[in-house]
């Protein structure tokens, strides 16, 4: 008898391969791509307005709606649910019991919700960014706060879905309540807020200081990074103790 | 090739499966009881997706909660209906060769089709299959490492009566080639016609182990209750004490319920009895011949 074992690469792609189909659906675009219209719109009648402070009202947009609003809630919707859902539904049996190690699973996991979120995100981020009147320096900062906030929000719901039931909820009141209010009531909360570091990677580019971002450009991009890296450990070590139906 | 031993499986407060041993080798092996008598959490135990609360369990030796190698080696159609719906039945199959690791995924998701008897042409996605195809979706799914142990949690629910004499066959088939199959079910015919082993589990617990007709004679010489409507219950009650045809009686205003290990004896005398005695017998009613009752007192015997 052979005894076959997929290599992690091979875990990585299976994974992601299943999820980017099963994640995808034409009612959860249709209500995220109206999510992200409405901040493009918001940002061009900001853009359109006269200001004496272009960039600073530019930059607010994209710090309020697009990193406080629609990045965490579109990643926390796909992420969530990329092994959330199939733990919840009973189909992680078919990832589950397959002689592969579990860290692959949940990388591929990511990927896939990484890459289904990015439409959703970094696209209407930095598209606000332009219509809105931003600079350059602004729009650049928005696609490296984009990529870094949605890979390290990515790892830690798909984490989250993985630790818990009703992982939305959890997670909506991870962004509602922490990242919003609790965030700013000292230097602990603040550090533990995503948010944070987006805003200090903005900070770092346009050069207009944003409560939270009290952190260096490089920090601001190295920690979400390490965060995700955490998050994938973390998930990992769930998803191998994992009550699976 | 599968070693159960005193495995106790808690949810909190609730004992799923209580202090269960077993060895089961190659051949058909089925695991018969009520639902929510533990079978599904038994296989989840069995296949390492849930750690035991005391105990232990081997498959071929090992653990598969915590070796990966043999879980290449499981073969598990889980109870739970849910699939990649968006995918059709070859997509579905051929990412289980995948996720197992062998290479022809193409050709292997097609051979474990043909022995499902489904057609790896089929455009259609999972979510609209019936219940029946879903489930020889699953079957095939867990055929395609060509598994030492396969498990199977009530596999021929939904399947039309054609179907589940092939899928009965496939089974027996793949028995002889010298596998562990394990097959859960809660309808005691489906059963003898699988055959070979049975395992009883009932509240959680080992119930009964053996051959199916020894079980079946185990079970037909149960006491058995029945309920007689009698115009005169009082005076029938006492006669059928007096002359050993019932073990215990239960008078009531209107009828006499008695427990018998005699049935065809009991069956025999009422009419001449009630005759003789001028009773009026209105009903003669069995009042635990479902199967929930047999297993109830293969549990407390």
């Amino acid at each position: 008898m052979t005894e076959h074992t997929v290599s992690p690469l091979g875990a990585m792609i299976l994974t992601y391969r299943v999820l980017v189909r099963q994640l995808f659906s034409l009612g959860r675009g249709a209500a995220l791509a109206a999510l992200a219209a409405a901040v493009i719109l918001v940002a061009w009648a900001v853009g359109a307005s006269d200001s004496a402070s272009p960039e600073n009202d530019a930059l607010r947009v994209v710090v309020d709606l697009g990193f406080g609003v629609m990045v965490p809630i579109v990643v926390l919707v796909f992420a969530t649910a990329a092994l959330g859902d199939m733990r919840e539904e009973g189909t992680l049996v078919y990832l589950w019991l397959r002689p592969m190690k579990r860290w692959p699973v949940v990388v591929g996991a990511c990927l896939a919700a990484f890459v289904i979120s990015l439409p959703f995100t970094l696209l209407p981020v930095v598209l606000s960014a332009l219509v809105s009147g931003g600079s350059s320096d602004l729009v650049y900062g928005a696609m490296i706060a984009g990529f870094v906030g949605v890979l390290a929000y990515t790892a830690v719901f798909v984490f989250l879905g993985l630790l818990v039931k009703n992982a939305v909820v959890w997670g909506l009141t991870y962004i509602l309540v922490w990242e919003t209010v609790a965030a700013g009531f000292g230097t602990f909360p603040a550090r533990m807020a995503i948010r944070g570091y987006t805003r200090s990677i903005l900070t770092g580019k346009v050069g207009i200081e944003l409560e939270l971002a009290d952190v260096g450009l490089t920090a601001g991009i190295m920690v979400p990074l390490l965060i995700a890296l955490g998050a994938i450990i973390l998930g990992s070590w769930r998803l191998s103790r994992l009550d699976v139906a | 090739m599968v070693q159960v031993t005193n495995v106790t499986k808690s949810f909190g407060d609730v004992v799923a499966v209580s202090d269960v041993s077993f060895d089961v080798g190659p051949g058909v092996t089925a695991l018969l009881g009520p639902n929510g008598a533990g079978k599904s959490t038994l296989f989840r135990v069995l296949c390492g997706l849930t750690p035991p609360t005391k105990g232990a369990v081997r498959v071929l030796g090992r653990d598969a909660r915590t070796d990966r190698m043999v879980r290449g080696r499981i073969g598990l159609a889980p109870q739970q209906e849910t699939l990649f719906d968006r995918l059709t039945a070859h997509q579905f199959v051929s990412i289980a060769a995948a996720s197992h690791g062998i290479p022809e995924q193409e050709t292997v998701a097609r051979s474990a089709l043909d022995l499902v008897e489904l057609s790896s042409d089929e455009e259609k996605p999972l979510g609209a299959y019936s219940k029946g195809m879903r489930q020889r979706v699953k079957l095939a799914a867990a055929l395609v490492n060509d598994p030492s142990v396969l498990i199977l949690d009530e596999p021929l629910t939904g399947l039309d009566p054609v179907q589940r004499t092939r899928m009965i066959e496939l089974f027996n088939g793949l028995a002889d080639e010298g596998k562990c199959i394990l097959v859960s079910s809660h309808v005691l015919d489906e059963v003898a016609r699988l055959g070979s082993r049975v395992l009883v589990i009932a509240q959680g617990r080992l119930a009964a182990t053996g051959d199916y007709h020894a079980l079946r004679d185990l079970m037909d010489d149960r006491p058995h209750r029945i309920r007689v409507g009698a115009s005169d219950p009082r005076r029938l009650a006492s006669v059928l004490i007096e002359r050993g045809i019932a073990d215990g009686v239960d008078v009531s205003a209107e009828s006499v319920t008695l427990d018998t290990h005699d049935v065809d004896g009991f069956g025999r005398a009422v009419a001449p009895m009630a005759r003789e005695l001028d009773i009026h017998v209105t009903e003669v009613v069995p009042v635990d011949d479902d199967l929930e009752s047999v297993f109830r007192y293969l549990v407390e015997r």
